[in-house]
């Protein structure tokens, strides 16, 4: 066969799997598919390590959702997740659930200059979600998304929910939703990465709460077996210390002093955040993973 | 060349090419008939009539000249890498080549064989030297139909006897020279340049350069258009528009990628819609400004979908760009989304207008917060300028161009509210 035949026929025949499976089922290796990163690093050891592509999977959703209702810290840790990529490049946070408080992220030391807040309003998923995937075709590298408590979602959600995850999809961009609890049908479908909050318990320093501590479950990956699990602690911002998310068995095992340092002590994270003696005595043994 | 080809008839006659007589248009080229009665390039119309009454006057044709111009490159670029085109004369580079030929001569009569090919059976004048000046000299005295070599070596001895008048100087400075007696390149070429540099400058320095056949220039290479495409076979015939759009909207965003990704933007579109039963149809337009990422470049492809009309179900949408280096436009090289920075505040400026100004914002942190926790930051536009509107952004119809939401792009069914303007079709001009 004519090597420009061959060349057309293979071109048509990948297209032609490329519809019927998917654009990334099929790529050239020198395509920006084959070379890019599959993932974004959260700047949470202990959360990358349990994440098969090393952190959150560009081109997919991933939904933190909150196991019960009430406080989960499923927001808190969004803006953390958005701080830290908003010092990488662009951001945009859709805060349906009407509650971004800007200084907050300027805490988590979130640069405000590349922020982009979308304030649709509480409960308007549909617009927010809209206005969002807008936002992911014109070129948005990273977008959050929270979704609060409060009326279920008009009829429009889900086609505006399939309309980001296909914005998402070719712009190979990050999308992190949190989704209080239950999660609607359609959001935890779309999901490729589900982590799910638990509140293990405030954190408490002196009689005041210092932060949160919880505990996060991959429920659903595409990309790899679910069922990994970290614990982490949502430290609130202090006059005298800046809110920050680590690794809580690191904080356990540093204070514990029995030198099983797990990869965030390794990282130096400990040192900055080791607990004062008495302080997280009621807390329960965490599970030692061999992570 | 290109008023030979599209008057063969003339070949031979005295032409010369210009524009209208009565709008004062120079001469811009004329045939060696109607030079020899004195019609030379930058004459008045009027005075060429005057001089060579017996011509035939042509305007010039942009299309011809362009579609010349690229034979012409395509034609050398088979030859030497390196190859320059402009308006009256070619340049090629063929150093490294020279294990193809034997000698300069072997290479000399290899492009006028080329060019024979491509000029349908014209050649103008070829000239052959160890650099580019001499290379345009040996061409200037050489006839039409002839090669002139100059071998290395001999370029003092064939620049010496030439006029002063060849050289692309100043004409003042030839006239100065004039004066002193010295009205040959090889008078010059014997002055002390230091002497040259303190009568005529800088100027004076390129004067002695290139009387000594010297040329530091080098060639500005003209890569010729590249194209990228795009084609989707569908499955089975599709004659519904609405898959078709779908289609086209797949093709421009693959297409948008690559030119971000190679930072380059589209200067011509052209969507062909491959027919069941029945010739291809195509259209072409430039983009309303060059397209450097997706939705800029859907914005045109939704235009061209509008105007053609296919007789026949359709079997595959091939979507194809011209490419040109995106000048002044940010590539992503530090951060991610620096390139798409401006198309997103587009977007936002769009959205905007469209869900109104209070739900897209940028927190900034005050200067001064005092004790409230609300005090600690205020909220801005992000787009810049006052009130943050999209039409007063500097890019003018880029606001229409890069539509955000380009798979749903379609007029606005909500009521135009005051002073905010709705979402239309972008025109395109053929």
């Amino acid at each position: 066969m004519h090597a420009k035949t061959r060349g057309r026929v293979v071109a048509d025949t990948v297209a032609g799997l490329q519809r019927r499976y998917g654009s990334a089922a099929v790529h050239r290796g020198d395509e920006p598919d084959g070379g890019e990163r599959a993932s974004w690093g959260t700047g949470i050891p202990a959360l990358d390590v349990r994440l098969a592509p090393g952190g959150l999977p560009r081109g997919r959703l991933t939904l933190i959702q909150a196991v019960r209702p009430g406080v989960s810290g499923r927001l808190t840790l969004l803006q953390a997740l958005a701080a830290r990529a908003s010092r990488e490049g662009d951001v945009v946070y859709v805060d349906v659930a009407a509650s971004l408080d800007p200084g907050f992220l300027a805490d988590l030391g979130a640069d405000l200059d590349t922020c982009l807040a979308v304030l649709p309003g509480r409960g308007r998923w549909r617009e927010g979600l809209a206005m969002a995937r807008a936002l992911v075709v014109a070129g948005s590298p990273w977008v959050g998304v929270a979704l609060g408590r409060g009326r279920c979602p008009d009829a429009g959600f889900e086609a505006a929910l399939n309309g980001l995850v296909e914005a998402v999809h070719r712009r190979r961009a990050v999308c992190v939703l949190a989704a209080p609890s239950p999660p609607a049908a359609p959001l935890a479908y779309a999901s490729s990465l589900t982590l799910s909050c638990t509140p293990v318990g405030w954190q408490e320093v002196h009689g005041d709460i210092t932060g949160l501590r919880l505990a996060l479950e991959v429920t659903k990956s595409r990309l790899h077996a679910p069922g990994a699990t970290a614990t982490l602690l949502l430290r609130y911002p202090r006059p005298y210390a800046t809110a920050e998310v680590v690794a809580y068995p690191a904080v356990w095992d540093s204070s514990r002093g029995d030198g099983a340092a797990p990869d965030a002590a390794r990282s130096g994270w400990a040192r900055s955040n080791s607990l004062r003696p008495g302080e997280g005595e009621d807390l329960p043994r965490p599970v030692r993973t061999s992570a | 060349m290109a008023a030979q080809q599209r008057h063969p008839e003339l070949r031979g006659e005295a032409v010369v090419i210009g524009g209208d007589a009565a709008l004062r248009l120079p001469v811009l080229a004329a045939s060696p008939p109607a030079a020899a009665a004195g019609v030379c390039p930058g004459q008045p119309l009027r005075q060429a009539q005057q001089l060579c009454p017996r011509a035939a006057f042509i305007s010039v044709e942009g299309g011809d000249v362009e579609r010349v111009r690229a034979d012409v490159v395509a034609a050398l670029g088979r030859l030497s890498p390196a190859v320059e085109v402009g308006g009256e004369e070619s340049c090629c580079d063929l150093s490294g080549t020279h294990a193809v030929f034997k000698d300069e001569g072997h290479w000399a009569a290899a492009i006028a064989r080329v060019l024979v090919e491509t000029l349908d059976g014209g050649l103008p004048s070829i000239g052959v030297g160890s650099t580019r000046f001499v290379a345009r000299m040996a061409a200037l005295v050489s006839r039409p139909h002839h090669v002139r070599r100059v071998p290395t070596g001999d370029e003092a001895a064939f620049l010496a006897p030439l006029p002063l008048g060849m050289l692309p100087v100043n004409p003042a400075i030839g006239a100065r020279l004039a004066v002193l007696g010295l009205d040959c390149l090889g008078a010059v070429a014997n002055l002390s340049p230091v002497e040259l540099q303190r009568q005529f400058g800088a100027e004076g320095l390129v004067l002695h350069r290139y009387c000594r056949g010297e040329d530091a220039g080098g060639l500005v290479v003209d890569t010729g258009p590249r194209r990228a495409v795009e084609r989707v076979v569908l499955d089975g015939a599709v004659a519904d528009l609405e898959v078709l759009r779908f289609v086209a909207h797949r093709c421009a965003t693959d297409l948008g990628d690559q030119l971000r990704n190679r930072a380059m933007v589209a200067v011509a579109v052209t969507l062909v819609l491959e027919l069941e039963s029945a010739p291809a149809l195509g259209v072409t337009a430039p983009p309303p400004l060059p397209a450097g990422n997706a939705a800029e470049l859907w914005a045109a492809v939704l235009a061209l979908l509008g105007e053609v009309h296919p007789s026949a179900p359709v079997t595959a949408i091939r979507l194809e760009v011209e490419l040109r280096g995106a000048a002044g436009r940010q590539a992503d090289l530090w951060r991610g989304g620096d390139a798409q920075r401006e198309a997103v505040l587009v977007a936002a400026a769009r959205l905007q207008r469209r869900y109104g100004e209070t739900m897209l914002r940028r927190p900034r942190l005050t200067v001064d917060p005092g004790d409230l926790p609300e005090r600690r930051f205020a909220w801005g536009s992000p787009v810049p300028g006052p009130g943050g509107a999209a039409e007063r952004a500097p890019q003018g119809g880029r606001a229409a161009a890069a539509d955000g939401e380009g798979l749903h792009a379609r007029p606005s069914t909500q009521p135009a509210q005051k002073g905010k303007v709705p979402w239309s079709r972008p025109r395109v001009h053929v």
